[in-house]
């Protein structure tokens, strides 16, 4: 099986040191639009994976038009430094553009549109729901044959899977498609309308909007507790995500696995 | 600029299109559904008020609808569906279209291309669940079948504005009233509805519950001195937000009219399947009220904002609120 490391800044290439188990990184953000690194980290990170003879996976968030201009402007880059590296949407208008204009770089359906439950609440109605539920909240879209096939003729043969706390049945998804498990982080849901922004600055307790920021998300996460979710959530930047280390039974149905030394933000 | 209103009962047309409403839209919810999947939606509505109960009903609703040529359309609008609830879902749909509907509601990438390839005579559109923030994403969509977008809640009214102007010439819609959700409705994944009103937790928006909230890490106690105590405690606050008001307390964009009209949004849609008659037709009147006037009376911007918020706090009884307010770039400009 093959291993990868997610990183989301230059800063983390340090967890790469003393370890030859990744043959794969991961770089980029998925959340964010204003996280996504210029060119000059793509640069950077490009000779890195060179250096170590790896493989190579730029991440990419949902993105506004602007959004969309910086990351075009790292498509480029990555076809010209690095043809035949993956790129992972989690917005169709990347998609939309990768289809167009970079037919070299290899698109894979990122989380956020594998859009399987993962809110940890419905981990207390799993037992008494009827079995047809319990499947649909371990089974994902792949599971429709048309799906994949619509997948496959857009040259998308990867999708990636959070470790969901519910599990996940593979056993109808055919073998076509190949599918990577992110560990621990999963993600829950994302925000533009984000509360860490500004989140230090008292007099503007009560501001929620699309607001500028000073990129607070990097110097706070939250933690928050309910006894009704059986998993903690942590808010990181405009996302909420869970933690979950438990490696799942059918982790061979999987073909790669994304390890996240850090909520990927 | 079209008034896109929630419909969910055949009683509800003649009213609903006499307080200015231009389209519906509208679920339903038979047995055989709600028997395999009772905490599942079909169309992002929990089981309950807010769907239509029978196909008879559906299509005595839209022959009624079509009297007054409005258009009624039909929400199969989850994210996702998996292989064995596709029967069920291609069956309402197929149901659908012989009671008249005038297109399909859906947000799932892969079942918009089914449903292309079975040639309905129907229209077919992406809701919110779609996710399109960019021109491109919109591109993607109507070259795999779609006509209409209704775009997410998170856009300022310049991200929207530079997308339409950019745009592949697809009809695009806004949500203008009600349900202001906290999160990206099509990244979401938090699943509300788990029970009825008895297990409260389970009932509430998973996004307006109660949370403890600490920093994480937690620095160990020993460490933080008064100073960092009060300084967590203010920052916390805002952490808060989303348990102490509630997302469908009227939140508004009206004052953003003046510009989608600019714009040539198509429609702009009142949330709120499953809201009482008497609800529907007072949030229809009040856009039609501005839409009339912003039409009629030629109206500068500044004089149509003090306009729209002065209905807004007449209409409701609340003052505008920067956490109620869909674009709230509108509150840093004079009114």
């Amino acid at each position: 099986m093959e291993q990868a490391l997610f990183v989301s800044k230059v800063d983390n290439l340090k967890y790469f040191e003393d370890t030859d188990e990744f043959s794969r990184l991961y770089f980029g953000i998925e959340f964010c639009e204003r996280l996504i690194p210029d060119a000059d980290d793509l640069k950077k990170v490009i000779s890195f994976v060179n250096e170590k003879k790896i493989d190579f996976t730029l991440v990419t968030p949902y993105v506004t038009e602007d959004g969309l201009e910086r990351v075009e402007r790292l498509l480029k880059t990555l076809a010209v430094l690095k043809p035949g590296s993956e790129v992972v949407f989690n917005d169709w208008g990347v998609f939309q553009v990768m289809d167009e204009k970079y037919p070299d770089l290899i698109p894979v359906l990122g989380r956020l549109l594998n859009k399987m439950k993962r809110g940890p609440r419905l981990m207390n109605v799993l037992d008494k729901i009827p079995e047809e539920s319990v499947r649909y909240y371990r089974s994902p879209g792949i599971t429709v044959p048309k799906v994949r096939e619509f997948l496959l003729k857009n040259r998308i043969n990867r999708v990636e899977f959070d470790n969901l706390l519910q599990g996940i049945d593979l056993e109808r998804t055919g073998d076509e498609i190949r599918k990577s498990l992110y560990l621990p982080f999963a993600y829950i849901t994302t925000t533009r309308l984000c509360l860490t922004a500004l989140c230090d600055q008292p007099d503007r307790v009560k501001e929620v909007g699309i607001l500028p920021c000073g990129h607070e998300c990097q110097r706070y996460t939250f933690c928050l507790k309910n006894p009704i979710m059986i998993a903690n959530l942590i808010r990181k930047g405009n996302t909420i995500f869970l933690c979950n280390e438990d490696i799942p039974d059918n982790l061979r149905m999987f073909d790669r696995v994304v390890i996240e030394p850090e909520i990927p933000i | 600029m079209k008034i896109l209103s929630p419909l969910d009962s055949k009683e509800e047309v003649e009213e609903l299109i006499q307080a200015g409403a231009n389209e519906f839209f509208c679920g339903l919810l038979e047995e055989k559904w709600h028997e395999k999947y009772p905490v599942i939606s079909i169309n992002r509505r929990p089981a309950g008020k807010g769907h239509f109960r029978s196909f008879a009903d559906l299509k005595e609703a839209v022959m009624m609808a079509q009297d007054h040529h409005v258009p009624v359309y039909f929400t199969v609008n989850e994210h996702y569906y998996i292989d064995e609830q596709y029967d069920l879902v291609i069956d309402y749909v197929k149901k659908a279209v012989v009671a008249g509907v005038a297109g399909i509601i859906l947000a799932d990438y892969g079942f918009l291309a089914i449903l292309k390839k079975m040639n309905l005579p129907v229209k077919l559109q992406i809701g919110t669940g779609g996710t399109v923030f960019n021109c491109q994403a919109a591109k993607f969509y109507q070259k795999t079948g779609a006509s209409g977008i209704t775009l997410p809640r998170h856009l300022t009214i310049e991200e929207i504005r530079r997308m339409v102007e950019r745009g592949p010439g697809i009809e695009f819609s806004v949500f203008i009233i009600n349900s202001r959700c906290v999160n990206v409705d099509g990244f979401c994944t938090f699943e509300h509805g788990l029970s009825d009103q008895s297990c409260f937790p389970l009932y509430r928006n998973a996004c307006m519950l109660p949370y403890h909230i600490s920093l994480y890490p937690q620095v160990s106690a020993e460490e933080r001195d008064m100073g960092d105590i009060i300084r967590e405690h203010r920052f916390l606050e805002r952490q808060h937000i989303w348990e102490t008001v509630h997302v469908d307390d009227h939140p508004c964009g009206a004052c953003a009219l003046y510009e989608f009209r600019e714009i040539r949004i198509h429609g702009v849609k009142i949330v709120g399947r499953g809201n009482t008659l008497e609800r529907k037709v007072k949030d229809i009147q009040f856009l039609r009220t501005l839409i009339d006037r912003l039409e009629r009376d030629n109206l500068s911007l500044i004089d149509f904002r003090k306009s729209a918020r002065e209905l807004y706090q007449n209409t409701y009884s609340r003052p505008c609120r920067m956490h109620m307010c869909y674009y709230p770039e509108v509150m840093e400009m004079p009114a």
